[in-house]
């Protein structure tokens, strides 16, 4: 099962250029002339949000690196706790909104600690598949765009997210 | 508002660093972050390029039209104050990316997806209903294969790595519908 749903996820971009070639020719376009004409929107497009991506990243880092991240994760435990959420997994809730590749390797942590078919390590696994890291989403989308008032996008992901970690652990306890 | 917000972000951390004699890690962390902000950039450049060249041949074409006129009923729902062809096509290829778990090709349809939709929105302050409508979808879709978190699991000796698949489905559904509900409710109330 998982390694047909993997093979899937290799082929999407195949499918996708064969889709787009296909057709093209069907339609006999000058299929190599439109690439060249596309390819430059797009690196302009990758130099307009360079500025953008740059400022996020370093914010984002001023908060982990500095401490502050864990310090609010002190803060937040007794909240999640109350909840009925695993207290091994409240760093991973608080991480995986601003940093999808800290929140890997905590994963990694918390899978080889308990055990990757433990309730925790399944939970831990399970968020990850499912929740976005919702922040760095935000910054980075709306960080590409003039918009500086996100309105309720933010209030969205959040609930959103947290959702998706009461789902994860729910459906880990009966699955 | 973002002023006040990266400024924030940058001196607390740096008041935070102090208190707590973490001077020296968050020195590091910000000279690393920006090198690292650029590789991103330079590792989507490509990405982008390629697939603006291959979504400009699907325009000229015409195969962009096909796909958002047999799209219409979703997208009417989602987006019912309408957006032109080639934005619902970067929307949909976004989503699909997404689902399909295809990283980075996801990040460049949503970016050039936010972009459009900034020039529809004509460039103003303020997000319209349909940009915090896609990224309500976009932050809660769900991934077909999470192939990262699969090898992960294999790698840490566990005995059924893909038995997640089904669970983070039935998750991320769940989010995905109370992310659309939630975002149907705040467009009506601040309309």
């Amino acid at each position: 099962m998982a390694s047909i749903l993997s093979n899937i996820s290799i082929l999407f971009i195949p499918i996708m250029i064969i889709i787009i070639m296909l057709y093209a020719i069907y339609k006999r376009a000058p299929i190599y002339d439109y690439f060249i004409e596309g390819t430059k929107d797009g690196i302009k497009t990758a130099v307009d949000i360079l500025p953008f991506i740059i400022a996020i990243f370093v914010g984002i880092e001023s908060l982990v690196s500095s401490g502050a991240m864990e310090f609010l994760e002190g803060l937040l435990a007794p909240l999640f706790n109350f909840a009925g959420i695993p207290e091994e997994l409240i760093s991973l809730i608080l991480l995986r909104p601003v940093s999808g590749s800290g929140s890997l390797v905590l994963v990694e942590k918390i899978v080889n600690q308990y055990g990757a078919d433990s309730f925790v390590g399944r939970a831990a696994s399970v968020m990850t598949g499912s929740c976005e890291t919702v922040f760095y989403v935000l910054a980075v989308y709306f960080g590409a765009t003039s918009v500086t008032k996100v309105r309720h996008a933010l209030i969205v992901g959040l609930i959103g997210y947290i959702v998706g970690v009461f789902a994860s652990v729910i459906v880990c306890v009966y699955i | 508002m973002m002023n006040y917000i990266w400024s924030g972000m940058l001196l607390f951390g740096i008041a935070f660093a102090a208190v707590t004699g973490n001077l020296d890690k968050f020195t590091d962390g910000l000279l690393n972050s920006c090198t690292e902000g650029v590789y991103f950039v330079i590792g989507l450049a490509g990405i982008m390029a390629v697939w603006s060249g291959l979504m400009n041949i699907a325009k000229e074409t015409g195969l962009i039209d096909l796909i958002a006129r047999n799209t219409k009923p979703v997208i009417r729902f989602l987006f019912p104050r309408g957006l032109s062809k080639d934005t619902i096509a970067m929307i949909l290829m976004s989503f699909t990316a997404n689902l399909f778990g295809a990283g980075n090709s996801a990040t460049v349809f949503s970016i050039k997806a936010m972009t459009m939709m900034d020039e529809e929105n004509r460039r103003s302050t303020i997000a319209s209903n349909e940009m915090c409508m896609f990224l309500a979808v976009n932050m809660s879709m769900i991934q077909l294969v999470p192939i990262t978190v699969i090898k992960i699991r294999s790698e840490a000796g566990s005995l059924d790595p893909g038995s997640i698949i089904v669970p983070s489905i039935i998750a991320g559904l769940l989010s995905m519908i109370a992310s659309i509900l939630i975002c149907k409710f705040f467009e009506r109330k601040t309309m």
